[in-house]
């Protein structure tokens, strides 16, 4: 290696490193603070607590965290299941047909992307509370689908464009009907696609605050964000507990992501073509 | 205790027609009520015992009570009240927010239930029933109120030979020798980030200037367009302000201090006052933090403020227009604010209860509680807050601009030019 | 259900596979469309109709007002505020993620071998972490009395930001801005890098016999290799950047005094605080509108490709 070759790949490094760095700090912050009290967290910001005490998980965890976490995993497993079955069958249709009003089916499907939550919740309230769904939460999950359907069939379109004719054509000429083409065929083939898209929508619904704000109001059936929100009150906030309250409900998911990094990384790959 | 001086014919005939509402015999249908409050600490306990005590005259009530924190509690409630699942009862604070619920008819007029016999009406004073009263009708239980003082540090003042500020001026010098022992000391956090502890103090400012009378007219819009918000009394409170910013009183970064972060100084002795809530007694008990005094904020040099006037800030429940159990809501309401259950509100969540005739039986209360209480007992005023009495838009413009006046981006008149605004967009409104 | 023989036999080249059996398309269409048209689009309708209405959240009755709501949000300095303060996210957020992303991605692609999934997987994580916690966690950090940034920037013997660093309105935005990208940097990392590993190594191998190295090997066949990636990571971005609301309503609550409203909770403002349901309406249909074309956008961009 020449001299300046390697002053660019220390520099390179070093960038890299640097970045890492900015992004292990806050991490890093949020798990000590959970360790320490309230005025130890206010008074020495920067040192390591004085003594380990797992007080504030054990105020955090006391506010029913495990139950959060059990609505967490139940809202956000049904609502995956939804949109990836929804999602890659319209979007299978959408990338076989060239009719003009596909089009503009595409498009009212992937519009729906950019209407911001926000903007619509009162009359969503209103279908859904109205509807008699509020307080479950499987009926929380119909709205999430729905959130998630038009990012993951952008996705899914794009990998069926690419997605070998030939087979679908083979299976046709053996008699096979359009749904069991999909399902025996493009389906099964559609691995990394898939695993891309649920490990999205997951963080995506894992993550969601508003609507469980609104929808989930009675204590039992909410979820993490919004139990966590719970921790801050009407005119005190207990920060140790707070912040052991979001290391409570960010390790799994950091673990999970550790689990299955391998395929994040290859399902991102169909996610880009 | 009073709430409001001004006598103001009272319509009591509403007394008359509530004798009409017999008390019917003991339903046999199960009935659950839902109930929706903050979660302020001791709350969740208070109403399950509560509950289970209201049983021995109502057996067929359940309540099922559900908490959530203060924020998005504003905009949950009015979303639920809309739809079809909203709360049997709920906890509102008295002022703007309830006046718009009254206005669009999802609150309901509970005078005749509240003056049947064991009505809340019977039971809490008069100067009480005002905070919920419209036109003349009740439409809300009040339940309890906050207040708020300068909490200090005794033995910081004791080694220091400090003296209780008499005026907001004592109060400066006051800051001037606290940041001469220790430049770094802030003798009173704000933590105005979410904007409403600086409304806290303008709201005693404009008292102090104004006094309670000088600026009714102005806070319900009721005078007339060419003379809303034009007394000099309002940039003589925001010039207060400015002036214990300039003595050294806040922190520097005032509107990006966590109003917890600035709690948590004064409770870690960090920091030696802070101008606190009455509900800043129990954050201080789990600090293990007791030896404080309070004091009501001192008076303006030149103002027209009394002394025997502070902050205080009715809450209570409503019941929604929807509900289809209103009387039984209503008779939990008041069993809620009955003499026994004032007392145990007193001792579970620690703040003043509207019924406080056996309060002074408190058990297990730290005795700065009691304190606060007698205090309180001996005001004759109460200051309504500015961000709950305002209309919305006035008071969110009063907010941005005490923000502005802190970050020095407005002056004092600058900031009233703005506040005058609003205040006439608003009254063309209306 | 069988397609007919006939046109399936009579698809040649591009034709599409499917053109028959139009019951059983609807049927695989359904559940999406149901789904996407009673819980998005149906409400956004709504939205659509109150904008030009003026009515309380809380009121039963909507008057008719025409344009009167969009004409206000044209004369309303706020509405312009929140505007130019999403502009400046957007394009924040693209230079800062996108060409962060890029960045990181060329070089653990091809600068660095050793433990380069180590630092990825780091830089990925913040993606996982819900916005509130990310949110929380951040405001402890840039906390003006007790935070770790203001106790560094001291201990430097630099002076921090008198009004804070979320208090100070020439600040506060791009704080924002930072927060934004150290959550989102990894997500366009990944996507970028995702798409370098996809070129086949031969291209460079061919082009490398071309004479063409280093920049010329990025231009002709890095960057053509990446467009699509690159074109998503940028529409993700700019719509993000639009609909961007958890992190600046519970960092700033678009203070200090508005200085970082954005359109998201600006809406939220006049519809929850103030009750304007039909301004609000108004300009979440602004917010639609500018959605949709970057939608048609993307649809344009992937068909070409």
């Amino acid at each position: 290696m020449t001299l300046r070759a390697r002053s660019v790949a220390i520099g390179l490094h070093a960038f890299v490193s640097l970045w890492t760095l900015f992004v292990l700090v806050p991490v890093f912050v949020m798990v000590i603070s959970a360790f320490k009290s309230q005025a130890e967290l206010f008074t020495r910001p920067l040192a390591l607590p004085r003594q380990f005490s797992f007080a504030a998980f054990e105020r955090a965890w006391g506010i029913g965290i495990s139950g959060f976490l059990v609505n967490s995993l139940l809202v956000t497993a049904l609502s995956v299941l939804f949109i990836v079955i929804a999602s890659s069958l319209a979007a299978y249709v959408l990338a076989r047909s060239d009719k003009p009003v596909m089009r503009w089916v595409y498009v009212a499907i992937v519009a729906g992307f950019a209407v911001p939550l926000q903007s619509v919740m009162v009359p969503l309230y209103q279908l859904v509370s109205s509807a008699g769904l509020l307080n479950s939460r499987l009926a929380i999950a119909l709205p999430y689908a729905a959130y998630g359907i038009p990012f993951t069939t952008m996705l899914f379109y794009t990998f069926f464009l690419e997605f070998p004719r030939e087979l679908e054509e083979a299976a046709r000429l053996d008699g096979c009907g359009r749904i069991e083409v999909f399902f025996r065929i493009v389906l099964p083939l559609s691995g990394p696609v898939i695993a891309s898209a649920a490990i999205f929508q997951a963080v995506f619904n894992w993550n969601e605050f508003i609507l469980a704000l609104l929808m989930l109001t009675k204590t039992d059936v909410r979820t993490l964000p919004v139990g966590i929100y719970g921790l801050t009150g009407q005119y005190s906030a207990d920060w140790p507990a707070l912040m052991a309250g979001l290391a409570i409900a960010t390790v799994p998911l950091i673990v999970i992501f550790l689990l299955a990094q391998r395929h994040f990384v290859r399902s991102l790959a169909g996610l880009g073509k | 205790m009073q709430f409001h001086l001004n006598g103001e014919v009272r319509l009591v005939a509403s007394a008359l027609l509530g004798a009409a509402v017999l008390v019917s015999p003991v339903h046999a249908e199960d009935i659950v009520l839902k109930m929706w409050t903050l979660d302020n600490s001791g709350y969740k306990e208070f109403i399950a015992e509560a509950a289970e005590a209201f049983k021995a005259t109502h057996p067929n009530v359940t309540i099922e009570h559900q908490i959530f924190p203060g924020d998005p509690y504003k905009t949950a409630l009015k979303v639920a009240l809309v739809g079809s699942d909203g709360p049997d009862v709920f906890f509102n604070w008295s002022g703007d927010r309830a006046k718009q619920l009254v206005k669009d008819k999802l609150a309901l007029d509970i005078t005749d239930f509240g003056n049947a016999p064991g009505g809340f009406a019977k039971v809490l004073p008069e100067g009480w029933l005002d905070a919920f009263r419209y036109d003349g009708r009740l439409y809300g239980v009040a339940a309890d109120a906050v207040s708020k003082y300068v909490f200090y540090d005794k033995a910081y003042f004791a080694e220091h030979k400090f003296e209780i500020p008499k005026t907001l001026g004592e109060l400066g010098n006051l800051c001037k020798a606290i940041r001469k022992i220790d430049p770094n000391t802030v003798p009173m956090p704000l933590g105005n980030k979410t904007r409403w502890k600086a409304i806290h103090w303008m709201t005693m400012l404009n008292e102090r200037a104004m006094g309670v009378a000088g600026t009714a007219a102005d806070y319900d819009l009721s005078r007339p367009a060419d003379q809303l918000y034009t007394d000099p009394g309002y940039a003589k409170a925001f010039q207060a302000l400015v002036d214990l910013q300039d003595a050294g009183c806040f922190e520097d970064a005032p509107n990006a201090t966590e109003y917890a972060i600035a709690d948590s100084m004064f409770a870690t002795k960090a920091s030696p006052m802070e101008y606190c809530g009455t509900w800043c007694t129990s954050g201080l008990d789990a600090a293990g933090f007791t030896d404080y005094g309070f004091f009501r904020l001192p008076l303006m040099d030149g103002g027209k403020g009394s002394f025997d006037a502070n902050f205080l800030v009715p809450e209570g429940y409503q019941v929604s227009a929807k509900s289809a159990h209103p009387k039984e809501a209503v008779e939990w309401l008041s069993f809620l604010v009955s003499d026994e259950q004032g007392l145990k509100f007193a001792e579970k969540v620690q703040f003043l209860p509207s019924n406080a005739k056996l309060v002074d039986k408190a058990q297990g209360v730290p005795a700065s509680f009691k304190d606060i209480a007698r205090d309180v007992g001996t005001l004759k005023q109460g200051v309504n807050v500015l961000d709950a009495l305002l209309e919305s838009t006035v008071a969110d413009a009063y907010m941005n601009a005490t923000v502005e006046v802190l970050n020095r981006t407005l002056t004092p008149d600058q900031a009233v030019g703005k506040i005058r605004e609003a205040a006439l967009a608003a009254q063309a409104k209306k | 259900m069988a397609p007919s023989l006939t046109s399936t036999l009579g698809d040649t080249g591009k034709r599409p596979v499917l053109n028959a059996g139009n019951i059983s398309a609807s049927a695989m269409m359904a559940p999406a469309l149901i789904l996407v048209g009673v819980f998005i689009l149906i409400p956004a309708a709504v939205a659509v109709i109150g904008s030009f209405f003026d009515f309380g959240m809380t009121s039963a009755t909507w008057t008719f007002v025409g344009g009167a709501n969009y004409r206000r949000a044209v004369t309303d300095p706020l509405f312009w505020l929140a505007i130019s303060n999403n502009i400046f996210i957007v394009i924040g957020s693209v230079v800062s993620q996108v060409g962060g992303g890029a960045i990181l991605a060329a070089i653990l692609d091809r600068g660095i071998r050793r433990g380069s999934v180590v630092y990825r997987t780091i830089i990925f994580m913040p993606v996982v972490i819900s916005s509130i916690a990310v949110a929380f966690v951040w405001m402890l950090i840039l906390d003006p009395n007790v935070g770790p940034l203001n106790a560094i920037v001291k201990t430097l013997g630099l002076s921090p930001p008198r009004l804070g660093w979320l208090g100070d309105p020439a600040i506060s935005l791009w704080m924002l801005l930072l927060i934004a990208a150290w959550q989102n940097v990894g997500f366009q990392m990944m996507l970028i890098l995702a798409g370098l590993q996809a070129i086949p190594k031969e291209h460079y191998e061919a082009a490398s016999l071309d004479g063409a190295r280093g920049l010329k090997a990025f231009w002709y066949i890095t960057l053509p290799g990446i467009r699509n990636v690159l074109v998503l990571a940028t529409l993700i971005t700019v719509i993000g950047g639009f609909k961007v609301f958890d992190l600046v309503f519970v960092t700033t609550g678009g203070g200090p005094a508005n200085a970082t409203q954005v359109l998201g909770t600006y809406t939220y403002t006049q519809a929850f605080s103030f009750g304007n349901m039909g301004y609000a309406n108004a300009m979440a249909v602004v917010l639609l509108v500018t959605a949709a074309l970057l939608g048609w956008l993307q649809v344009r961009l992937s068909r070409r490709a």
